[in-house]
């Protein structure tokens, strides 16, 4: 229910307003605890009716290829580099988000989001016990992103 | 000319609408990252227009609208909000400001929520109409 409207809400906006060609949509339940990040993520945390992490993470293609975009042909000075990355990152699935979240059941009603959360340096994210990660990575022609769900089946399928 | 007050944690999103605005001829005076920021520099630049991000750390757009209104009765402040707080931005505009616009921001979409304010800045394009007529 939740992956599907962000699988579309992460397509529509990668290929509408970015521009970007998508050439696969793989989706996968992780069956350990533990899941591996790429080098560039942010996370959002669902709350309210809905307790769900949402994650996603981006590959460097893929990241480089939306901060050029998000720059608009403007030049990255390199002491803001690290800032605007992580910025652009939380842009993204702060939009994808909230792009997602009328489609939720009441249209999001009761349902809240945190602003989003750059995780740096760090490789694996481990969930609880009761809960399952759900992965989709979507692959375009400048890279892939990948989003996981971490919560309630019943809730992100 | 107008001068604007840019208001968002985002260093991207401050980026962008700093550089719409110099394509469009105005000029930001100040650009805060969160509400309380935003309170201090309205105080001191006291600008045409602010364009505030409702959700930001330590204190939201919602609440510093409403301050900044507290202020002056007078101010404009355009809401920079994402898809999906359609509540939040029903709040704000009941709490003083005049209109919003939905990310991605574009040049196209600024200029129309400057033109809907400012009617000597407004746009020709009658298919661009606010969505605020929908909420």
């Amino acid at each position: 229910m939740l992956l599907e409207s962000l699988i579309l809400q992460a397509k529509l906006f990668l290929q509408d307003d970015m521009g970007l060609s998508i050439s696969d949509v793989q989706t996968r339940q992780l069956q350990q605890d533990t899941l591996t990040l790429k080098e560039y993520t942010s996370m959002i945390g669902v709350g309210g009716k809905i307790n769900v992490m949402v994650v996603i993470s981006y590959d460097q293609e893929m990241l480089e290829k939306l901060v050029e975009l998000f720059m608009d042909g403007e030049s990255l000075d390199p002491s803001e580099e690290q800032e605007i990355k992580d910025s652009v990152a939380g842009e993204v699935v702060n939009t994808i988000m909230g792009l997602a979240l009328p489609t939720f059941p009441n249209r999001g009603k009761g349902v809240t989001i945190t602003p989003p959360i750059a995780i740096n340096n760090s490789t694996n994210l481990v969930k609880q016990k009761s809960s399952k990660i759900i992965s989709v990575e979507i692959q375009t022609n400048c890279g892939t992103l990948s989003i996981h769900a971490i919560g309630a089946e019943d809730i992100i399928k | 000319m107008l001068n604007v007050l840019i208001v968002d944690d985002s260093l991207i999103i401050r980026k962008k609408i700093n550089t719409i605005l110099q394509k469009l001829g105005h000029k930001s005076v100040f650009d805060a990252t969160n509400g309380q920021e935003a309170i201090d520099a309205y105080a001191k630049y006291r600008p045409d227009l602010v364009t505030m991000d409702i959700t930001m750390p330590d204190m939201d757009g919602i609440t510093a609208v409403k301050k900044i209104i507290g202020q002056d009765a007078s101010a404009k402040i355009i809401m920079v909000t994402s898809h999906g707080q359609e509540d939040m931005v029903i709040q704000s505009i009941q709490a003083g400001a005049v209109g919003y616009m939905l990310k991605p921001i574009t040049e196209e979409k600024l200029a129309q929520a400057i033109g809907e304010v400012f009617i000597e800045y407004a746009t020709n394009d009658e298919d661009d109409d606010l969505e605020i007529d929908e909420l």
